[in-house]
């Protein structure tokens, strides 16, 4: 005590540390999450197999997704404010997912909310959405046989291969992606990265074209189990993943069977869907689609731009129906924010993300693409 | 430091202890303690504000039984009232901790130090042979104990009117599933617990501003403009390399002690920054009550 006394300023040494030993405990933390740790190097090749040859029995953990895709703020259209629990809401800012997954018949997802929380729970033919804001849930009968499962199509993968010629190994089906994807884009193994506390190799794909607005996209796959852990998509505009996926905690222990069984709890509204409801509206919602003037694709690979034209009075017919005036209006507001742009193409309004561009002109065009705004035009009047 | 030296003296009769610099046999007591509660308890102002805590659930309570909100509707848990008398606890937590538990607990440190440097008892407090350091911590522990006490203010009459107009029975968690009455009341409990220890995270700021100043409204108002700006520095999407430091940041992840499991990541990260909150500033309120000219 008696430096203490001696120099009574000697005592602020005491916060400061404390401040101190915080800073660098979450500094070492950081460090450590994110150090590179030594894996043996591993081709892209033979990292597209290994993902293939996963072998997924059950997962639980916490997901966390963020997105700065430079979008008007839209919680307004979403009626959900920041950390909103709304289904809505996800397209912009950070959300958190508490995902379980037991199998090919059980699984839960569950968007965290502040105070609230958006479950999708599927267990065997029962799909059911809860809604704890609204206490509403819906169900859904699934079809008996499980829906073929459609995998994406990567992208810039143009030339997709027929029925016959399937691929027979998950290292031939790596090789002809790898091939599909070579002429737009390159792909590297850059090292590794610690996601959710376990290492991960990186598999960075890099678009070749340079007017892309994707400046790469990192897949974080699992050492161990080969599954992705994470997806960041950089864009050329900023320096931190415009848009970001992945786990921050994972456990591949068999979920509790209580997580899948869902049972509406008193109180709550229940919509029922008759059996093939989700299939039916999915194809409604295509034919609609392609009757009402399908885009056309201009440009190849990751700078293709879609081309359209909205159904007329699209933007203004919300507004006269009586239950969605507000949504309507809010829209036309919307777009009343963004920044006018005009050119040899036409005038309209410019919607200029992190990852993608949008146009939106007067005459009720619009173009959509991954590319800059130049791009958007050259591809108006490409039309 | 002329307090230890009159102190050495008497202190069998103070019997709290002894001071610091000759350290006779120091008898635990929890007599400084029990008085300090008994000074909180005893002034009017903080009487009327428990009355204006408690007030908050019964107002929700009988507002929600003469008119049943809709789902979505009012602030949140509101709506789940009527399915559960413990939500009214729930709803009125979730309200409070925004300004009013704050502001109790700015009340309750501003008095700490600088309401008895104001009164001028505070030359008196450090006659008796208790090491300022003691002082401090006895004072920062009433305040924790302040605040388990704010929360139960609003809580305890909460569930008292919830259960007595909406009854017992399953709670619905936000994950849409039942739990027992029984476990419920135990969620609750761990709510409260965690509110409390933001809260008392809160207090250690207070108590050191409440040794910066003499002025004890000073002091009030400035834990409450902290509070303040914390949500305001909260809501701005810019700060978000900030938001994880701010105390009040996870405070409203209370609600993750009501899904179905636990979500405890969120909480143990909250708890963290309370206690990171509480050992710095209660350190920075040591370093300056230590070394201060107690002038009047």
């Amino acid at each position: 005590m008696s430096l203490f006394t001696d120099h009574p300023r000697a005592r602020w040494a005491a916060p400061a540390a404390a401040v101190a030993v915080v800073a660098a405990g979450t500094l070492v933390t950081n460090l450590t999450a994110s150090a590179d740790p030594s894996l043996p190097p591993r081709s892209a090749a033979q990292l597209l197999a290994d993902v293939q040859r996963a072998q997924l029995a059950y997962v639980s953990g916490t997901v966390v997704q963020s997105a700065d895709l430079g979008l008007p703020d839209l919680s307004a259209l979403g009626g959900g404010r920041q950390g909103s629990s709304s289904l809505q809401s996800v397209v912009t800012g950070t959300h958190t997912w508490r995902v379980w997954y037991g199998g090919e018949q059980q699984q839960r997802l569950a968007l965290v909310g502040s105070l609230g929380e958006s479950d999708v729970i599927r267990n065997g033919r029962d799909l059911w959405l809860w809604s704890s804001d609204q206490k509403t849930a819906e169900h859904y009968r699934l079809p008996a046989k499980p829906a073929g499962r459609t995998h994406d199509e990567q992208a810039g993968g143009s030339a997709s291969p027929r029925a016959t010629d399937l691929p027979k190994t998950p290292e031939e089906a790596a090789k002809r992606a790898l091939a599909a994807l070579d002429p737009t884009t390159a792909v590297t193994t850059s090292g590794s990265s610690v996601v959710a506390g376990r290492s991960a190799y990186d598999l960075v794909l890099k678009p070749r074209d340079p007017a892309s607005l994707v400046a790469s996209v990192r897949i974080s796959v699992d050492a161990k189990r080969h599954i992705p852990l994470r997806v960041q998509a950089y864009s050329t505009k900023r320096a931190n993943p415009a848009f970001e996926v992945g786990f921050t905690s994972i456990d591949f222990g068999r979920p509790d069977a209580r997580q899948f069984a869902f049972n509406p709890p008193p109180g709550t509204k229940v919509t029922e869907h008759p059996v093939t409801a989700p299939d039916k509206a999915k194809a409604q919602g295509k034919d609609k689609t392609r009757t009402k003037g399908a885009p056309t694709v201009v440009g190849k690979g990751w700078t293709a731009v879609a081309v359209g034209s909205l159904p007329p009075g699209a933007l203004t017919s919300g507004s006269t129906k009586p239950g969605q005036r507000g949504q309507g209006d809010q829209l036309q507001a919307l777009l009343k924010n963004l920044p006018r742009v005009s050119g040899s193409w036409g005038s309209g309004r410019l919607l200029n993300g992190t990852l993608f561009s949008a146009v939106l002109t007067d005459d009720g065009r619009y173009a959509v693409g991954a590319v800059k705004p130049e791009g958007l035009y050259a591809a108006l009047k490409a039309r | 430091m002329s307090a230890v030296e009159v102190g050495s003296g008497t202190a069998v009769d103070a019997g709290v202890g002894a001071g610091s610099a000759i350290r006779p046999r120091r008898r635990w007591s929890t007599r400084f303690l029990r008085s300090e509660l008994r000074l909180i308890a005893g002034r009017r102002r903080n009487q009327m504000g428990l009355l204006v805590l408690a007030a908050v659930p019964i107002i929700m309570a009988i507002a929600v039984k003469v008119s049943t909100p809709g789902p979505g509707e009012g602030p949140n848990f509101l709506s789940s009232i009527t399915s559960n008398g413990l939500f009214v606890p729930l709803a009125a937590l979730g309200v409070e901790i925004a300004m009013f538990l704050p502001l109790a607990m700015s009340m309750l440190s501003g008095d700490a130090v600088a309401g008895e440097a104001n009164l001028g008892t505070l030359r008196y407090l450090l006659t008796v042979p208790v090491s300022r350091t003691r002082l401090l911590a006895v004072k920062y522990v009433s305040l924790c104990i302040g605040a388990l006490w704010g929360v139960t203010a609003v809580a305890l009459p909460g569930a008292v009117i919830g259960i007595a107009l909406f009854g017992t029975g399953d709670l619905t968690t936000l994950s849409g599933s039942q739990i027992s009455f029984g476990v419920a009341v135990w969620r609750v409990v761990l709510v409260m617990l965690y509110l409390a220890a933001g809260l008392a995270g809160l207090a250690a700021v207070g108590l050191f501003i409440s040794t910066l100043t003499e002025q004890p409204i000073a002091a009030s108002i400035a834990l409450l403009i902290f509070t303040i700006l914390s949500w305001i520095l909260d809501s701005v999407p810019q700060l978000s390399w900030l938001h994880p430091w701010l105390i009040v940041h996870e405070w409203m992840s209370f609600g993750d002690l009501l899904r179905d499991p636990i979500a405890w990541a969120n909480v143990l990260r909250g708890l963290f920054v309370d206690g990171v909150y509480a050992l710095v500033f209660w350190l920075a309120a040591w370093a300056r009550f230590s070394s201060k000219d107690i002038t009047s």
